[in-house]
């Protein structure tokens, strides 16, 4: 159920990223919609879900790029990989989670999606990439992280709400 | 007995660990990027665009209008006016108007291309919608709504009525990609239109556009309109480029450097044109 809505959301995303999220930039930073949902829907206890959700999301991002493809599948997996090492953790509920996840995750993502055009032989300036694309787009990221995960986690009510004993 | 098979059971229901599940998946990422950097991945590519492609054309159609809307304050003034007259057709009457506005915005830009084209009548040229940007920020590239259906290649060069935006760097059956002029990978062989200098574009990480490889004797005019020179065979002669806004010059170094502006407003591209009768060279993406 969850790849069923999972599917169509990611390629939605992918879509507004590519044509509405790039007139609306910070710098040329601009906020990771796909990076948001992955990331959420691992921190709300489906870990695995969300790595496959990852590899989707990631070939969506990555037909929509010249970056070479399954860079940002790749960076997306290891994304959800580490929201979904949570799960269980005593701290997993603390309200400052997203944050953090979306924090670590960003910066994961955009460092994989940096070696890659570096491996592929695209001309990157490192401290120009920091200042004006990464360090905009995490913080962007952070500002949307908490209400990304609360959208998770009504997602994941109404796709499979809590069993109630009678 | 029985807790011993109801044990197995529960064990082989278990599912697999999550860095199990993650090192498949990682694999499986892996085995495409390789395929792909091999060139396997370019006809599924093309057909998985097929579908995303016709939804990007008309989220970001829709987009555009939405935004002309927002960003046209008297004809929000004037809906505004017309909400409070006449309520039972406001809603009838906003997409009335967005679609409108997104009608007159695309003939006005048609029209330019238009009376560009038959400037330069030695050119065939093929309109082709923006339907997105790269959704990597690192790459400065754009998606336009036609591809090899309708008879584009790699190496194409783009334009607007103002001048050169790019050129195909990657072409699917119903979209292709065009490398803007501002991304670093991009070189484009110049002429200063004054001065009759050569020299290369060069994009800097920054968002600035510089020309390269000028000679120190040169006497590089302020507001100097810059030309392609043609020369290398990736773009036909005498397609505006930009202007210069000042020059970098250093008795140490052999050559000097114009910083321009480039004539195409790269933030509003909404339709382009691309050179189809142009002869394409053996596709190498860096080669100016």
């Amino acid at each position: 159920m969850a790849y069923l809505v999972g599917t169509p959301l990611l390629a939605l995303l992918a879509i507004l990223q590519s044509a509405v999220l790039s007139h609306l930039q910070l710098l040329d930073g601009r906020p990771d919609l796909v990076l948001l949902a992955v990331g959420s829907w691992g921190l709300v206890g489906r870990g695995r879900e969300a790595m496959v959700w990852g590899l989707i999301g990631g070939l969506f991002l990555d037909l929509l790029s010249g970056i070479p493809f399954g860079t940002s599948a790749i960076g997306l997996v290891l994304v959800a990989y580490i929201a979904s090492l949570l799960e269980g953790r005593f701290w997993e509920a603390h309200l400052l989670m997203p944050m953090g996840v979306t924090l670590v995750g960003s910066l994961v993502f955009h460092a994989l999606s940096l070696a890659g055009l570096l491996l592929s032989g695209h001309p990157i300036d490192l401290p120009t990439a920091l200042m004006r694309v990464i360090l905009p787009s995490t913080f962007l990221n952070l500002i949307l992280a908490l209400p990304a995960s609360q959208l998770a986690v009504g997602l994941r009510r109404s796709l499979f709400p809590p069993e109630v004993t009678i | 007995m029985p807790g011993l098979a109801s044990g197995l059971h529960a064990q082989m229901k278990r599912p697999p660990p999550r860095s199990f599940t993650a090192g498949s998946l990682l694999l499986l990422a892996v085995a495409l990027l390789v395929l792909s950097l091999a060139g396997y991945l370019g006809p599924a590519r093309g057909l998985a665009l097929r579908p995303l492609a016709a939804v990007q054309s008309w989220i970001a159609l829709r987009f555009a209008g939405a935004r002309d809307l927002l960003t046209a304050p008297r004809d929000v003034a004037t809906l505004r006016q017309q909400n409070a007259a006449l309520l039972a057709e406001v809603a009838r009457l906003q997409q009335q108007v967005i679609t409108l506005q997104e009608q007159v915005a695309e003939v006005e830009v048609l029209s330019a291309l238009l009376s560009y084209a038959r400037l330069r009548p030695e050119n065939r040229y093929l309109a082709a919608n923006v339907i997105g940007e790269d959704v990597s920020p690192f790459i400065r590239s754009i998606w336009i709504g036609r591809g090899s259906d309708a008879g584009l290649q790699r190496g194409m060069p783009v334009v607007t009525e103002r001048g050169l935006v790019g050129r195909l760097v990657e072409v699917f059956p119903t979209v292709s990609r065009v490398q803007l002029i501002l991304d670093p990978e991009a070189a484009v062989n110049v002429l200063l239109q004054t001065s009759r200098a050569d020299g290369v574009t060069v994009a800097q990480p920054n968002g600035e556009v510089w020309v390269d490889t000028i000679g120190q004797e040169v006497e590089v005019q302020p507001e100097e309109l810059i030309l392609t020179s043609g020369l290398g065979g990736g773009y036909p002669p005498d397609i505006p480029v930009g202007q210069v806004i000042s020059v970098r010059r250093r008795d140490f170094e052999i050559f000097q450097q114009a910083v321009i502006q480039p004539v195409v407003d790269f933030e509003n591209l909404l339709i382009v044109l691309v050179i189809v009768n142009f002869p394409t060279l053996p596709f190498e993406a860096t080669s100016p």
